[in-house]
This record gives structure tokens, C-alpha cells and sequence, in this order.
């Protein structure tokens, strides 16, 4: 019996093994369920938004029901209206600023909606609705209006992983804008960034603005990453320490650009 | 066959739930992880191969939804699954305290599985202070799930008679 168990352990640890060296391509099994998933995943999203607008939109009226009963109906019917012409004026905004990105990149891009999220908490990554049926391949980077957002993992023919600039996994070349020091801007999880391999002597202070520096070919150079929150030199070393808040809201996500043009081309 | 169309359905619906609706909704680390406590209730009341693949197949799936490792959760939960299986007739299944317990008890060891493989052949340096630090909140927040959700006639836990 504990030889059975043994034996079935470790055959699921070797297929665990065997997949580490293609972890950033979506096998078969992966492209069938999120290719299952998607096209409702995309639905609920939308019907989870308008939920979400309808409770807080009607909140700050609930004293105006309580005092007039006479004018209920019409408050409702307003309501309604409220809440269309709010959400179009917040996706308007959202998307205008994504706009004026798409037209300052030179490089063709294509925008996406994200449809759900990593379901642990100790990974970050996004899912989002478009695949290689729309042009996309593993690798790409995704921006938003604020800045850079992370990469294309694990693409589908109809939706594909976004690895967040937060998550464990990740690692941008960066640059401060100011000093023009480098590092390597390392996800922590929880919402935070570090700048990591940053010399122990290069000018960096509370307040910086990380970019990308190009190198590696897969983030336009510019584009920003984040804001300096600490910055921590020792007396001895060789690199100092130093964490960034990342520009982009991860956790107020609705809408992402993913950049078509493979800057290794 | 019906019974296997249910299993699907409830499993769909909780992925959909999990990846889709609750992020709009709860922070990381409060959003609950449904599929353990799947997991946990197939170890506690399904065995035999059929558990087991169940659970493997479950990995997978939650693995497709879940960081860069694929096969990662298909190991943590099927030897979750199976070491409940070890001490599933020592246990009095049909207690819900008892159930929100193990519920807890797995999602932990989950976490400690996930832990020990990424350490050692992942490069995602520092992921031990975040994965540690939500373990407690997940393993509280799957229990709280586990809850209501054996709260249901269909799953057949019922409290203890006082």
C-alpha cells in the first residue's frame, strides 16, 4: 500500500518536474480549460461590474427614498440613468488615458479587458480576453495608462496569463529616471516592488521614479514602472537596498494594452 | 454519469467564483481558495483511485489559473487528498466543526507543499515572507467558506447533535 502511494507521489513529482522547463508555454491541457473558461469568465466580469455600479450608485439615495415616497419612482428611474452615464464617463476616462498611451508608443498595440485574477494569493497574475487568435505570443508586454503592467505568459487561442511586475517571478530592467542608476525591478508580492543589484554608491532617494530602461528588448525604454518608497544603504555591501511602489493600481485593473510589436525582432 | 455532471458543475461554478467574481470583491489574502476545500471534502468522503485523480485532475486544473508552475497544485493537492485518505476512518466525517478543521489543516499543508517545491526549484526569490504570511488568513478565510458552503443539505455535513 505505502509502496503504491510512494510510487503514485512520485510519478505526480516527476510530471511536476518535467513541466518546470516549459512553465512560460501553455501546454494542451492548460489551453483547454482556460479556452473553456473564458468566454464566461468575460461575461461574469461584465455583469460583476454593473453589480458593483448599480450597489454604490444607489447607496447615497437610500435617505432620499426613506423621505420622499412620491418621488421614488422617478428617483429610480434617474438612478438608472446616473449609473449609465457615470460608468461611461469612468470607462471614457479610463480609456481615453489608454488612447493617449496606445498614440505616445510607437508600436502596434491591442487592448484588453481583464477577466480574473490569480486564484492564490501568492502568485500574481491576470486573465485576460484576448489570445493568439487576436495576434498575441508568450513574452509580450502589457502596459496600462500609468505604466508597465507586466508580461504575457501561458497565451490561448481566446484569453492568456498576464505574470503581474509584482509577482515573486518577475524582473524588469529598470533605471532611475533622475540619476540614471540601473537595477532590476523584482516583484514581493502584497502590491510591492524592489530594485534590486542597484551599486552601493548610485544616487537614489525616496521619491524616484523607476522606468524601463529597454535592456532585454521587451519593455519600451521610458516607460514607467514605479515610485521609490524606501531606500536603505548599509555600511558594508555591494548592492543597497531599495523597495518601489509599483504606478499602475493592480488591484483597480479594468483595461490593459498589450504591446504587439516582439522588440527582439 | 449524474453525479459526475454535479461534481463538474460545482467545480466550474467555484473556479468561476474564485478567479472572476470574488477578486472584484476581497483583497488577496481573504479571497478563499474553493478548490481546497473541495479537495477536503474529497479526502474526508471519496477514495479509492477515483479521489485521487479527482484530485490530481483538480491540481491541474486550479494550476492552469494559479502562478507559472503547472503541476505544482496537482502534487499539493493530491497528496493533501491522500493523506487524508491515511486518516479519513479515524475521523467522524459528518461533524462540521470537525470539517472546518481539516479544512484548515489542508489549506495550510498546501501552502507548505507549495513552499518546499518553489524554494527548491523556482527562481522567485523571497516568495517564502508572502507565502508564509498568508497562510494563517487562508486557512481562516477557507474555513469560513467551508462553512457555509457545508452549510448546504446537498454536501451532507450537518453539526453535532448537542
Amino acid at each position: 500500500m505505502y509502496v503504491v502511494v510512494g510510487v503514485v507521489l512520485l510519478a505526480a513529482f516527476i510530471f511536476y518536474s518535467l513541466n518546470l522547463k516549459n512553465k512560460e508555454h501553455a501546454n494542451a491541457f492548460e489551453s483547454g480549460v482556460l479556452n473553456l473558461m473564458a468566454p464566461l469568465s468575460g461575461v461574469v466580469a461584465g455583469i460583476n461590474r454593473t453589480a458593483t455600479g448599480v450597489w454604490s450608485d444607489y447607496v447615497d439615495l437610500v435617505g432620499v427614498r426613506k423621505e420622499n415616497k412620491q418621488l421614488r419612482a422617478s428617483v429610480k428611474i434617474l438612478n438608472s440613468r446616473l449609473l449609465e452615464a457615470g460608468e461611461a464617463l469612468l470607462a471614457n476616462e479610463r480609456l481615453r488615458k489608454l488612447l493617449e498611451l496606445k498614440i505616445s508608443l510607437h508600436a502596434p498595440t491591442l487592448a484588453a479587458s481583464v477577466i480574473g485574477e490569480d486564484g492564490s494569493p501568492w502568485f500574481k497574475t491576470i486573465l485576460i480576453d484576448r489570445g493568439t487568435a487576436d495576434g498575441l505570443r508568450e513574452g509580450m508586454p502589457v502596459v496600462a495608462s500609468d505604466g508597465v503592467v507586466g508580461q504575457l505568459v501561458k497565451v490561448t487561442a481566446g484569453s492568456s496569463r498576464v505574470l503581474l511586475l509584482t509577482d515573486h517571478a518577475s524582473g524588469i530592467a529598470g533605471i532611475v529616471e533622475r540619476s540614471r542608476a540601473r537595477g532590476v525591478v523584482k516583484g514581493k508580492g502584497g502590491g510591492r516592488c524592489s530594485l534590486d543589484f542597484t551599486l552601493h554608491g548610485e544616487d537614489v532617494k525616496v521619491g524616484d521614479t523607476i522606468i524601463a530602461s529597454g535592456i532585454g528588448g521587451v519593455f519600451p525604454k521610458g516607460l514607467p514602472i514605479g515610485e521609490v518608497t524606501m531606500v536603505k544603504k548599509g555600511e558594508y555591501g555591494i548592492f543597497q537596498t531599495v523597495e518601489l511602489r509599483p504606478r499602475v493600481n493592480i488591484s483597480r485593473l479594468e483595461e490593459v494594452l498589450v504591446i504587439l510589436q516582439d522588440l527582439h525582432d | 454519469m449524474t453525479k459526475f455532471i454535479k461534481s463538474a458543475i460545482i467545480v466550474y461554478a467555484a473556479l468561476l467564483v474564485q478567479v472572476t467574481v470574488l477578486p472584484a470583491y476581497v483583497t488577496d489574502p481573504f479571497k478563499p481558495n474553493l478548490l481546497i476545500v473541495v479537495i477536503a471534502y474529497l479526502g474526508l468522503r471519496e477514495g479509492g483511485w477515483r479521489g485521487a485523480l479527482s484530485a490530481f485532475f483538480l491540481g491541474l486544473v486550479a494550476d492552469c489559473f494559479s502562478g507559472m508552475y503547472f503541476g505544482l497544485s496537482a502534487f499539493s493537492f493530491l497528496s493533501v487528498h491522500l493523506l487524508l485518505r491515511k486518516v479519513a476512518d479515524r475521523l467522524y466525517t459528518d461533524s462540521l466543526y470537525l470539517m472546518l478543521l481539516v479544512v484548515s489543516l489542508a489549506t495550510i499543508v498546501n501552502g507548505l507543499i507549495h513552499l518546499v517545491l518553489l524554494l527548491l526549484f523556482s527562481v522567485a526569490d523571497g516568495i517564502y515572507a508572502t507565502l508564509l504570511a498568508d497562510l494563517l488568513p487562508q486557512a481562516l478565510v477557507n474555513a469560513l467558506a467551508a462553512s457555509l458552503l457545508f452549510g448546504i443539505p446537498a454536501f451532507g455535513v450537518r453539526e453535532e447533535a448537542r
